[in-house]
C-alpha cells in the first residue's frame, strides 16, 4: 500500500474559529460559503462551555461512500490517497451522505453533485490556515502514534501542573468540571 | 457582482411589518462598509427629534467587506443608533458568528425602524424574512434565548443576536449578545432593541459571498495571518489573552487608579493575577469566527458554571468596586452577561454609589435598605438585580447616572451635599460610565473627550498605557520592561516626530497619537474586522487591509482611500452628534479628575492632566481632524473635502454651521 497522508484532527486544539471552513470554500469555489466547505466545525455552547469539533473526510481505507456509490462516482486518487468525486458521473443521489459515519460528504446546493475533501491535491488549505495545529497532515500510518504521543504529553503536563507543552493549543491544564451547576442562576 | 458583499441592505419597518431591501452599493460606493455605512444610515434616518427609546430611533446592524472572510478577525458586527445613555451617537461592536452568517444570507446591513406592537424576533433565512412572536422568550437570558430559537426553528445552525432581561426592561446599559461571551456592550444598544420590542435577530445564510480574485485574496488573508503569528506579542495573546497585561494595568494604577476606583486603602490581597485565574479555571481558549488569536478565556468554575471572560472585564466588578473576592467577581460578571447588561457601566455606577456611601451621603434607605458599602456582596448582587428588574432605586439607576443623580439630589439636602450635585462624583463622559482606564493620563483624557461614543477605547493610546504599566508587569525581567518602554517610545516618536511624545507629562504629540489610533481602528471597523489586529495591539499594517480588499473587491483599494474613508466616517458621526447638540464643551472628563495624580499602584502620585492641558490637546486634535476650534463642529471645508457637502448644507440649515463662511483651519484636509 502506498504511503498516503491524512488530515489528523485534534478537537482539543480546535478553538472553533472556522478559518478552515472559510478558506476551504474560497479555495474550492472562489467564494466564502461555509455550507460549501468540505470541512465543518461542529459547535456546542451548552452551559457556557464551548466545545468544537472539526468534521472532515477520514479518507477511510474501506470507504463506504466509494463502495456503495451506485454511479461509481467516487474513487481513490492513487497519488494522494484521497477518495475523490468524479463529478460527471455523480447523480447527486446522496448515498454517500447517508452511508458516511461522519457526515463528511455533502451534495453541493449549487451544482447538485457530491462534494467532499480531496486533500486539495495533497496540500490541504485547511491545514495551512489552522492557527492551532488542530488540523495537521500526517502519514496515515503515523496518525495513531502521534495521537498517543500528544495525549501522553497532556497527561504528563497535567501531572506536573504545567501548561500543555505544545505551542498551539490553548488548552489549560485544568480539566472541565462537571457541568451540573453550569446553568448557574439561569 | 457585489464582490465581498451580501449585496443588500435589509430594511424592516417594525410598525407596519413591511420588509424591503436596497442595494448595499447605494451606500458602500461612498462609504466602503461597516461602521461607516452604519453612520451614514443613522445620519440619514434618525431625525433630530427621535427619542433614543422611542419608535423614531433607528438601529442599524452593519458588516464590512471583509466580514465573514478568512481575513484575520473578520467577524465583526457594528451596531449603531441614537444612544439612550448619552443622547448622542450610540455604537457598539461585537464579534462572534452572527455578522458572517448575515452576509452569507445575502445582506450587509439590517435597519430596524419603528416599533413592534408586541415582542418579536426577526428571523432571516436567505430571502425569507419574518417577524415571529416572542412571547415565549420573555425573560430569557442571553444563553437561553439562542437555544430556544434554534429549537423553535429546528435548526441548530441558526446564529442568534439577542437581548436579555435588561434589554427587555430598557435598562440604558443593556447589551446585545452574540453567542456566549460576545457583547455589543456600550451605549445601550440592547435598550434600543428592547424599546422596539425586538428580543432577537436570528439568521441562517447559505448563499455565500463572491470574491473577485479568490486565490490572490486567500493569499492576502494568509499573509496577514502569518504577519500576526510572527509578532512578539502573538504567542502570549494566543495562550493567555491579555490577562497579564490587564493585571499590569491595574497594578500600575493606569487602570482603576482614581480616588473612587480601587482606592488607596483597599487591600487587594484576595485578588489574584488574572492569568492565574485563567490557569486555575480555564476550560479552553476561545475567540470569534475567523480569528487566530483567541483572546477570550472560556472558564469553568465549580458551582458557578461556564462563561467567557476577557480583557477589561477582569478589573470591573473586582477592583473598581473594591471587591476582593474573584469568585464573586466571576459570579457577578457572568450574571451581567446572562442578564444582558454592560458590566463596565454597572461597575462604575456601583462604584459611584459606594463612593457616595463612603462620603456619608447615601443613607441605606435611599438604596432600598442596602448600605452601598465598598465591596459588599449584598450591595453588588442586590443593586445589579434591582437595576435589571427596575425595582426601587434600581429603577433610577437603570435610567443612567444623570437620572440617578437627579433622584438622589432631590432626596439629599443640598447643604449635606455641600451645594454640589452627586453627579459631580460620577465617572462619566456625557453620562456614559467610563472605562477603568484612568483619565489622569493626558492622552486618555483626550481620547475620552473626543471618542465617538463618549469613551476612549477606539482611540486608546496603547503605547502610553504600556509605558506606564511596564514597571508593574508580572513575570517580566527588568530588561524586558526596558525593552517594552523603548519599543513603545520609538513607535510614538516615529509617528509624531516629538522626542517627548511618550512622556506622560508632555503635551506635544499626544493629540497626533490619539488621532492616528482613531484612524487605524476606524479602518478595521469599516472593513468589518477586529481593531485588536491594527496597531491598537497586534499591528496588522493598513496595507494588509488594502491588499485583501483589492483582491476581494476586484478594484484597487489604496491606503489613502482607506484613510479618507476613516476620516469621512468620523465626520459623519461627529456631524450626527453635533446635530444632537454636541459641542466642544461636551468633549471633556469629569472636573474632579483634573489636576490629580494616579492614586495608587506603581504610578501612584505621578502624572495627572490639567484642564488647560486638555483644552490645548483638543485644539490640536480638532486641527488634525478639521473641526472648528471654537465649536468642535466639522468645518464646511472639512465636510466638503470628505465628500459630505450635503451634510454641510444640512448643518447650515439647522444653524449649526454658518450659511457660508470659512471657520477654523482645514486641518488634515
Amino acid at each position: 500500500m502506498p504511503a498516503y497522508s491524512v488530515i489528523a484532527v485534534d478537537p482539543q486544539k480546535c478553538t472553533g474559529c472556522r478559518i478552515c471552513e472559510l478558506a476551504c470554500s474560497v479555495h474550492n469555489y472562489g467564494e466564502v460559503n461555509p455550507v460549501r466547505a468540505r470541512i465543518f466545525v461542529v459547535r456546542d455552547e451548552t452551559g457556557g462551555l464551548i466545545s468544537t469539533i472539526p468534521v472532515v473526510c477520514r479518507q477511510c481505507e474501506d470507504a463506504l461512500c466509494e463502495r456503495l456509490c451506485p454511479a461509481r462516482a467516487l474513487e481513490r486518487d492513487t497519488t494522494t490517497g484521497a477518495v475523490v468525486v468524479v463529478e460527471e458521473r455523480c447523480l447527486g443521489c446522496r448515498t454517500c451522505v447517508v452511508v458516511c459515519p461522519f457526515g463528511a460528504p455533502a451534495v453541493d446546493p449549487q451544482v447538485g453533485v457530491a462534494q467532499k475533501c480531496d486533500l486539495c491535491g495533497g496540500e490541504p488549505t485547511c491545514v495551512r490556515v489552522c492557527p492551532n495545529q488542530a488540523l495537521v497532515l500526517v502519514p496515515a500510518e503515523e496518525e495513531s502514534i502521534r495521537r498517543r504521543r500528544s495525549e501522553i504529553e497532556r497527561y504528563v503536563a497535567a501531572l506536573r501542573e504545567e501548561p500543555a507543552p505544545s505551542a498551539g493549543p490553548p488548552v489549560a491544564t485544568a480539566r472541565p468540571h462537571g457541568t451540573a451547576g453550569a446553568q448557574g442562576k439561569d | 457582482m457585489a464582490f465581498l458583499r451580501g449585496g443588500r441592505i435589509l430594511l424592516v419597518d417594525l410598525t407596519t411589518r413591511q420588509v424591503s431591501t436596497r442595494p448595499t452599493a447605494d451606500y458602500a460606493d461612498a462609504y466602503l462598509g461597516g461602521r461607516a455605512v452604519d453612520a451614514r444610515l443613522v445620519y440619514d434616518l434618525v431625525g433630530v427629534d427621535a427619542e433614543p427609546l422611542g419608535p423614531d430611533n433607528v438601529i442599524v446592524f452593519g458588516t464590512g467587506p471583509l466580514t465573514g472572510t478568512p481575513f484575520p478577525g473578520s467577524s465583526r458586527l457594528d451596531i449603531m443608533a441614537r444612544s439612550p445613555v448619552t443622547g448622542l451617537l450610540g455604537n457598539a461592536n461585537v464579534g462572534g458568528d452572527w455578522a458572517a452568517e448575515l452576509k452569507f444570507a445575502g445582506y450587509d446591513h439590517v435597519v430596524l425602524t419603528g416599533r413592534a406592537s408586541s415582542p418579536v424576533h426577526l428571523c432571516i433565512h436567505n430571502d425569507v424574512v419574518e417577524l415571529r412572536d416572542s412571547a415565549a422568550l420573555r425573560g430569557m437570558t442571553t444563553s437561553q434565548t439562542p437555544a430556544a430559537i434554534r429549537a423553535e426553528l429546528d435548526n441548530p445552525e441558526v446564529k442568534v443576536l439577542c437581548i436579555g432581561p435588561a434589554g427587555e426592561n430598557q435598562v440604558t446599559y443593556a447589551t446585545v449578545h452574540c453567542s456566549v461571551g460576545n457583547a455589543a456592550a456600550r451605549t445601550g444598544m440592547g435598550a434600543v432593541l428592547g424599546s422596539k420590542n425586538v428580543k432577537a435577530l436570528a439568521v441562517r445564510g447559505t448563499r455565500g459571498v463572491p470574491i473577485a480574485a479568490p486565490e490572490p485574496f486567500l493569499e492576502a488573508c494568509i499573509a496577514a495571518h502569518e504577519h500576526l503569528r510572527a509578532k512578539d506579542d502573538y504567542p502570549e495573546a494566543h495562550t493567555e489573552g491579555v490577562t497579564r497585561g490587564e493585571y499590569a494595568f491595574v497594578l500600575s494604577g493606569s487602570e482603576a487608579g482614581g480616588d473612587g476606583h480601587a482606592g488607596v486603602d483597599f487591600d487587594p490581597s484576595g485578588l489574584t493575577d488574572f492569568a492565574a485565574f485563567w490557569r486555575r479555571y480555564g476550560y479552553k481558549r476561545t475567540g470569534c469566527m475567523g480569528c487566530p488569536v483567541h483572546c477570550m478565556e472560556n472558564l469553568s468554575v465549580p458551582g458557578l458554571g461556564g462563561a467567557v471572560m476577557s480583557c477589561e472585564l477582569y478589573p470591573q466588578l473586582s477592583w473598581e468596586v473594591r471587591n476582593d473576592d474573584m469568585l464573586l467577581w466571576y459570579e457577578m460578571t457572568r450574571a451581567c452577561q446572562e442578564l444582558g447588561i454592560d458590566s463596565t457601566s454597572i461597575a462604575i455606577a456601583l462604584q459611584w454609589l459606594m463612593e457616595l456611601h463612603a462620603a456619608g451621603l447615601l443613607d441605606p434607605d435611599l438604596t432600598d435598605g442596602t448600605p452601598m458599602a465598598w465591596g459588599d456582596p449584598d450591595a453588588i448582587r442586590g443593586m445589579l438585580s434591582r437595576t435589571v428588574d427596575r425595582e426601587g432605586f434600581g429603577d433610577a439607576l437603570a435610567q443612567g447616572m444623570r437620572a440617578a443623580a437627579d433622584y438622589l439630589d432631590a432626596r439629599i439636602p443640598a447643604e449635606r451635599r455641600g451645594q454640589r450635585s452627586t453627579y459631580e462624583l460620577a465617572l462619566q463622559v456625557n453620562n456614559n460610565p467610563m472605562y477603568g482606564i484612568s483619565p489622569r493620563l493626558m492622552s486618555m483624557a483626550l481620547a475620552y473627550s473626543v471618542g465617538r461614543r463618549s469613551d476612549l477605547i477606539q482611540e486608546l493610546d496603547i503605547p502610553q498605557i504600556n509605558i506606564v504599566a511596564a514597571p508593574a508587569y508580572p513575570r517580566t525581567t527588568s530588561e524586558d520592561r526596558e525593552q517594552m518602554i523603548e519599543h513603545e517610545t520609538a513607535r510614538v516618536v516615529a509617528l509624531t516626530g516629538e522626542p517627548g511624545a511618550a512622556d506622560p507629562d508632555v503635551v506635544d504629540g499626544k493629540a497626533e497619537i490619539v488621532h492616528d489610533m482613531g484612524l487605524a481602528t476606524g479602518i478595521s471597523d469599516i472593513a468589518g474586522s477586529c481593531k485588536w489586529h491594527t496597531k491598537w495591539f497586534l499591528d496588522l499594517e493598513p496595507e494588509h487591509y488594502a491588499d485583501a480588499l483589492t483582491a476581494g473587491l476586484g478594484r484597487e483599494v489604496t491606503l489613502p482611500e482607506l484613510q479618507e474613508a476613516s476620516l469621512r466616517m468620523r465626520n459623519v458621526e461627529r456631524a450626527f452628534e453635533c446635530r444632537h447638540g454636541r459641542r466642544r464643551a461636551n468633549d471633556t472628563i469629569p472636573r474632579k479628575e483634573f489636576g490629580k495624580p494616579i492614586s495608587r499602584g506603581t504610578a501612584a502620585g505621578k502624572y495627572g492632566v490639567t484642564e488647560t492641558q486638555l483644552e490645548q490637546l483638543k485644539d490640536e486634535y480638532y486641527a488634525l481632524r478639521g473641526w472648528d476650534r471654537a465649536t468642535g463642529v466639522p468645518t464646511r471645508e472639512t465636510l466638503v473635502a470628505s465628500g459630505l457637502g450635503d451634510i454641510a448644507a444640512d448643518l447650515a440649515r439647522l444653524g449649526i454651521l454658518p450659511e457660508s463662511s470659512v471657520t477654523g483651519d482645514a486641518g488634515a484636509h
